[in-house]
């Protein structure tokens, strides 16, 4: 009998991991930038704690020149901002400067998500990035480590969320409009999928006290779209003017 | 540290900091609630990202006359509508609608471009919201 009951808990305990397994969500795939004009998942922004500013740019939509949603920049980003040459923006050399995972992850291209219980990795069509998710329980490495447009990011579930935590990252435009976020920023992502496992949602926010008051976030929508798959971007500097 | 060299190091953390300039962004460099169209023959055409280029002498009036820079969107995004490489040919003669540069410049962002036949090429459309996931 008391063998039983020892094997009945282990049955259990297993029960019980397989379920926890199981509650995780499925997000690998292909997935495609939802456009939006209502938000399928004003559920997760309005989780957001109250005070963060949200930046309205997903997608097609940019920010004009100026145009900083409302965040009271720092004043070494006004003058980082004041010097910012736009002209230069359209020069070969400047032509295939791609983004970091802070402005990325929000551009109108399509993502492949590979998932596994240790790691995501999310392999973005727009300029090739590749970003890896750690699950294993791992830290950051320390802040000397290289930073990178990808960063370092470490993640965990919370129930059907997944929680992200990138750092790492290397200074970066930010709105796309000549401000830039620090090589200090931290962002926190979290990523949610429909109840039909059609659509994913995320929430980025961010912090980075060296060029911006307070906390930021964005919005972004997925829809998902079996049997196809990212094309290379391969960047062709020759686009600019020299 | 001598006061010089703190003076040096500062300065080369501020430019190791730094970034270069971005990708240049369509809502700073474009006017995108104007449509301007184009007439003329095409001279060069190359699909690459982050973006296709047009390059079109026009026939128009003295205001748009000239050498035309003329950049699609992203060749990834027109690929999934069916451009290709050879969606254009350097010769062909055709009308291109487009958000005009914002410096008054002879270059321009298409949103289609319109053969005599009445045969359409879109890229980047006025309001890409309409159709969810594909722009």
């Amino acid at each position: 009998m008391r063998v039983r009951s020892e094997w009945s808990l282990v049955w259990i305990g297993a029960a019980t991991f397989a379920s926890s397994a199981a509650a995780q969500p499925d997000f690998e795939g292909f997935w495609t930038p939802r456009l939006e004009r209502e938000r399928s998942g004003q559920a997760l922004i309005d989780e957001l704690q109250g005070g963060v500013a949200l930046i309205n740019d997903t997608g097609a939509g940019e920010l004009a020149a100026g145009d900083f949603a409302g965040l009271k920049l720092t004043p070494a980003a006004v003058e980082e901002v004041r010097r910012y040459n736009f002209a230069d923006e359209l020069k070969r050399e400047n032509t295939c400067n791609a983004p970091t995972a802070a402005f990325l992850m929000q551009a109108p291209f399509p993502m492949e998500i590979y998932q596994s219980d240790e790691l995501v990795v999310f392999k973005m069509e727009y300029f090739d990035l590749v970003r890896v998710v750690h699950l294993d329980g791992r830290p950051h490495p320390p802040q000397t480590a290289p930073h990178s447009r990808a960063g370092h990011s470490i993640g965990h579930w919370e129930g059907g969320t997944l929680v992200v935590d990138t750092t790492h990252l290397t200074s970066g435009t930010f709105m796309n409009n000549g401000f830039n976020h620090s090589d200090s920023l931290s962002m926190t992502e979290r990523f949610r999928m429909s109840a039909d496992g059609n659509v994913l949602w995320l929430v980025q926010t961010y912090d980075d006290p060296a060029v911006f008051e307070g906390t930021a976030a964005r919005y972004m929508a997925w829809t998902r779209r079996p049997g196809e798959f990212v094309y290379p971007y391969d960047c062709d500097p020759s686009y600019g003017n020299e | 540290m001598q006061p010089g060299r703190v003076v040096l190091a500062l300065l080369a953390a501020t430019l190791v900091a730094a970034p270069g300039a971005a990708h240049h962004s369509f809502a700073v460099h474009f006017v995108a609630d104007k449509l301007i169209k184009v007439h003329g023959t095409v001279s060069e055409f190359s699909f690459r990202n982050p973006h296709g280029v047009l390059m079109l002498t026009s026939d128009g009036d003295a205001a748009a006359a000239g050498a035309w820079k003329i950049e699609t969107n992203s060749p990834n995004i027109l690929r999934r509508r069916g451009w290709t490489e050879t969606s254009i040919k350097p010769g062909d003669v055709v009308t291109v609608e487009g958000y005009p540069a914002r410096d008054g410049s002879n270059f321009m962002r298409v949103y289609r471009v319109i053969y005599p036949d009445g045969r359409e090429l879109v890229g980047q459309r006025p309001d890409p919201s309409v159709v969810n996931g594909d722009d």
